[in-house]
């Protein structure tokens, strides 16, 4: 997808979508060019030539008012123009073909009487957003493809088809289907409904697409859940009447709609199934996803065997696509093992993905989506060493790691007391642009900060702290400084206290001062023993005199352990002497202030 | 309010308190065991009414031994809900004893009644234990699903035996739902049991060719088999798999390079070459045949033309030659 060089390849998720985006609009760019200005693109030089980069001759050869104009611009997919020759052609007289109506029928109901490219989205084209073309085909833009898809436009009110169909003199099923077709899939679907019975009344026959888009209409009609079921029933049984035989769009499209119809669809699911395998029609992955979402959508619902006989029938075959739902499957089918916390599971249903072709139903996005949950079980699940392998392998080369991702590897590190880790966690972090994430350093913080460790782990932790100091102070262009917070600041004094740092810890609890927060015990005894390793009396003095200016319960024990354990010139005895914890000790007070300036 | 009342009377008539404290729990269960009634009727009851007594009547003669405490106070209550599950009429104490006159009446089968009545008893209490705990919110339910329409055998059964699962399937193990109904859907559902919808036939091979009408792909179908491929063609993950793209765009050669790909040549090199076959018409000695020689030269070294248009090439010569015999000759 992005320049083959491991130098060059995007570290995390933000980039690499900016990546593609640029790539995407930079060729959406050079073809904008070559179709505004073909005089320049005419001499091939090329041998042999290559058409794909060549423009395409899409203006119109057939001129005045004949139905082969009228066929060419329906076959070039000109919508306006096809509909304004089709209006000549009939206010002339000319008789226009039952066929050629039909197929510009097609053209209509399809585009929903918009064009078929949207050419003012392409003029005003920016660095932001690909451009969304419905019909141009090629290699998919991933995040645009969905896009263009999803949106169709809205069946308005007596439109070109509808008024088309009105002034035909001649309709036949064709006519109808294509009609119902259109309506269903521009979210008419009452009318549709009622253009179904006008093609009962006619005595045609409808086709199985029609059907299809009649049974995924159904949630549209009814509310109910078993009326939808029941009316679902109707068409089949229209069909098995009209003696149109099922196809596997549709059992998948009874299956999306029995998605939408609660317990019921839960029982009816099974006898649809069975009802394919009686006609020898194999379930295609859209079928399984049906299947998944029906009997798994509610987290908590008792467990059944359905996922597991799904994975049987999955592993043991790479398919190929058949319906568009199929890309759904293994996020769904990932999706349900983490709602029932089983790895097992899960590493069939991995399996299943890598066999064949079947790795590529998942697209970017879903790919991205699908290994994140993967990898919360896996933390949840296995042991460490386990995870820290799918870690390695798996990101940031395959997907990139969510913060919920990093947390759950974090919770996981801590659980299995691996906590040695944790910097080059943070190094990841920091490429993945995790580093300003209140929670995660938070949690990061903590882990480090709560026991003792080694003291070259104890370095590598500070080092950590420094890094994250780092990232709080410094202020760039765009981003506003990251807020200090009592806990992230306490557990840097300690990690540096632990590492002997004395005058970066005296720092942090400077810091602490100055956004009002109090450092806590487990910082000030640190402090302490850290001025006494590196034999710093004055810190320790320092901190006293912080504890009893800021009335700390605690500053009576601090003051005592200084006398004790640190060897203290006359000076300093004084000093520590006249550090008084009551708060009626003003003279000292303004002393201590002045001593710390 | 109906139980205290049945209490009461119950009270009053019946000699041992132990007989008292059932007919609480049996009058308790009245309304649960009436609503159950009306539940069973508005479903293909009969044929429920017999499975659950033929099943009740097979665990009971399992359980046959084990129930044979034969007790006159439970026998008696026994005796009511046995009425209860016959006529659905409210209890009253004069039915208890009229029931037990019956039972008593038929001295051979007087230990089998009171077993059967004994584990009904029993049976009844753990349900009514269970749904005194689900209460009012089962009736409401039951009651607002009754009000919808009369459901079909089917759907019904789903709607009683989901309501009645969640009470009862932990140990309750006898009122399971794949008794109330057909097809399992408890923890047994499988996708290789079960029944189908029965609405398609499969069609034979004949139906399948001649139903299969041969006409141009309309608009629907292009686009649709467009979204199709689009399921999987993902971007190619590394330079090779765009490489292998490119190629197979047109817009990189493929490998090992062909010299001649892209162009049409429908003969062999030898035919290129060696063109004295087509010289064979003319004379064999002279000018004429050295100027020929000369031109099949020119032509076999011409990578422009093809056979076809060397020959013709040949041929004009050949023609311009015999026009022009007549003055050669003469010279």
């Amino acid at each position: 997808m992005f320049q083959d060089d491991p130098f060059l390849m995007p570290r995390n998720a933000a980039s690499a979508r900016l990546f593609s985006l640029s790539k995407e609009s930079g060729r959406n760019a050079a073809k904008y060019i070559i179709k505004q200005f073909p005089q320049y693109f005419d001499k091939t030089f090329a041998e042999p030539n290559v058409p794909c980069l060549m423009p395409e001759i899409l203006t119109p050869q057939i001129e005045g008012l004949s139905e082969e104009a009228l066929k060419e611009r329906i076959h070039l997919r000109r919508v306006k123009d096809s509909v304004d020759l089709f209006d000549r052609l009939v206010q002339a007289g000319t008789p226009v073909s039952l066929e050629t109506t039909n197929s510009l029928l097609d053209l209509l109901c399809f585009y929903g009487d918009g064009e078929s490219t949207p050419e003012k989205e392409e003029e005003k084209e920016d660095l932001e957003e690909p451009g969304v073309n419905a019909s141009e085909q090629k290699a998919p833009k991933k995040q645009s493809q969905r896009g263009s898809q999803s949106f169709d436009s809205r069946w308005r009110e007596n439109n070109n088809a509808e008024r088309i169909f009105k002034i035909m003199p001649e309709r036949n099923a064709h006519s109808y289907c294509t009609m119902i077709r259109g309506m269903v899939k521009h979210g008419a679907s009452a009318k549709a409904y009622d253009m179904y019975i006008d093609l009962l009344n006619e005595r045609h026959k409808a086709d199985v697409h029609t059907f299809n888009a009649l049974i995924t209409a159904v949630p549209y009609l009814k509310e109910r859940f078993l009326e939808r079921w029941e009316l679902a029933k109707v068409f089949l049984n229209h069909m098995a009447q009209q003696e149109v035989q099922p196809n596997l769009l549709t059992f998948n499209a009874l299956l999306k709609t029995l998605r939408r119809c609660g317990g019921v669809g839960k029982s009816m699911s099974l006898l649809v199934i069975k009802e394919m395998e009686a006609l020898d029609i194999e379930p295609s992955l859209a079928t399984y996803d049906h299947l998944l979402f029906i009997f798994y959508k509610d987290v908590g619902s008792y467990p059944s065997g359905i996922i597991s006989e799904v994975l049987d029938d999955v592993e043991k075959r790479s398919f190929t696509p058949q319906d568009p739902d199929d890309a759904n499957f293994f996020a769904t089918a990932m999706q349900a093992c983490c709602d029932l916390k089983d790895i097992k599971l899960a590493c069939r249903l991995n399996k299943a993905m890598e066999k064949g072709d079947n790795w590529k139903f998942l697209d970017v996005d879903r790919l991205n989506a699908y290994w994140s949950k993967f990898f919360s079980l896996l933390c949840m699940m296995e042991q460490i060493d386990v995870v820290l392998k799918w870690y390695k392998e798996m990101s940031p080369s395959v997907f990139y790691p969510t913060p919920k991702n990093i947390l759950d590897l974090l919770q996981a590190l801590d659980a299995a007391n691996h906590l040695e880790v944790i910097p080059s966690v943070w190094e990841d972090m920091k490429q993945l642009g995790f580093n300003r994430r209140h929670d995660l350093l938070e949690e990061l913080l903590s882990l480090m900060s709560r026991e003792q460790h080694p003291h070259e782990i104890q370095l590598a932790f500070a080092k950590c702290a420094e890094d994250i100091k780092a990232a709080h102070e410094q202020t760039g262009r765009e981003q506003a400084p990251l807020e200090w917070t009592g806990h992230a600041l306490g557990s840097v004094a300690v990690l540096f206290s632990r590492a002997g740092r004395t005058q970066d810890a005296w720092n942090m609890i400077e810091r602490l001062q100055q956004i009002n927060r109090i450092p806590t015990d487990q910082v000030m005894n640190e402090f302490l023993d850290c001025a006494k390793q590196t034999n710093c009396p004055d810190e320790a003095i320092k901190l006293v005199k912080l504890a009893a200016s800021l009335d700390l319960p605690s500053s009576q024990r601090l003051k005592s352990r200084t006398e004790k354990e640190f060897e203290l010139s006359e000076k300093q005895k004084k000093t520590l002497e006249s550090i008084k914890s009551d708060s009626d000790s003003s003279d000292s007070d303004s002393d201590s202030d002045s001593d710390r300036d | 309010m109906l139980s205290t009342e049945n209490d009461k009377s119950a009270a009053s008539k019946d000699s041992t308190t132990e007989v008292a404290s059932k007919s609480q729990e049996g009058t308790a269960e009245a309304p649960k065991q009436k609503l159950l009634d009306i539940i069973g009727s508005m479903t293909v009851e009969v044929s429920y009414r017999k499975k659950l007594k033929q099943l009740k009547t097979r665990e009971i003669k399992k359980e046959a031994t084990n129930t044979l405490e034969g007790l006159d106070s439970e026998h008696a209550m026994l005796q009511r809900t046995t009425e209860d599950v016959q006529g659905g009429k409210p209890l009253s104490p004069e039915l208890v004893e009229a029931v037990s006159a019956v039972a008593s009446s038929l001295p051979l089968n007087k230990k089998q009644t009171e077993s059967e009545l004994l584990a009904q008893l029993r049976r009844h209490e753990e349900t009514t234990d269970k749904q005194k705990k689900g209460g009012i919110i089962n009736i409401r339910n039951v009651i607002s699903e009754m009000a919808v329409k009369r459901q079909s055998p089917v759907q019904s059964g789903v709607r009683i035996s989901s309501r009645i699962s969640l009470k009862v399937d932990e140990d309750d193990q006898r009122i399971k739902p794949e008794r109330l109904s057909p097809r399992s859907f408890d923890s047994r559902r499988s996708l290789k049991v079960g029944r189908r919808l029965n609405i398609f036939t499969k069609a034979s091979k004949e139906t399948e060719n001649a139903l299969k009408t041969v006409s141009s792909p309309t608009i629907w179908d292009l686009e649709f088999a467009k979204e199709i491929a689009a399921v999987t063609a993902q971007p190619p993950r590394n330079g090779f798999e765009e490489m292998i793209q490119w190629t197979k765009e047109g817009i990189l050669w493929e490998f090992p390079i062909d010299n001649e790909a892209g162009m049409e040549d429908d003969a062999e090199f030898h035919e290129h070459i060696f063109l004295e076959k087509h010289l064979k018409d003319f004379p064999k000695q002279g000018p004429i045949r050295h100027f020929m020689e000369l031109v099949i030269c020119g032509l076999s070294k011409n990578p422009y033309l093809s056979v076809k248009q060397k020959i013709e090439h040949i041929e004009w010569f050949q023609n311009y030659f015999e026009e022009k015999k007549e003055l050669l000759q003469e010279i």
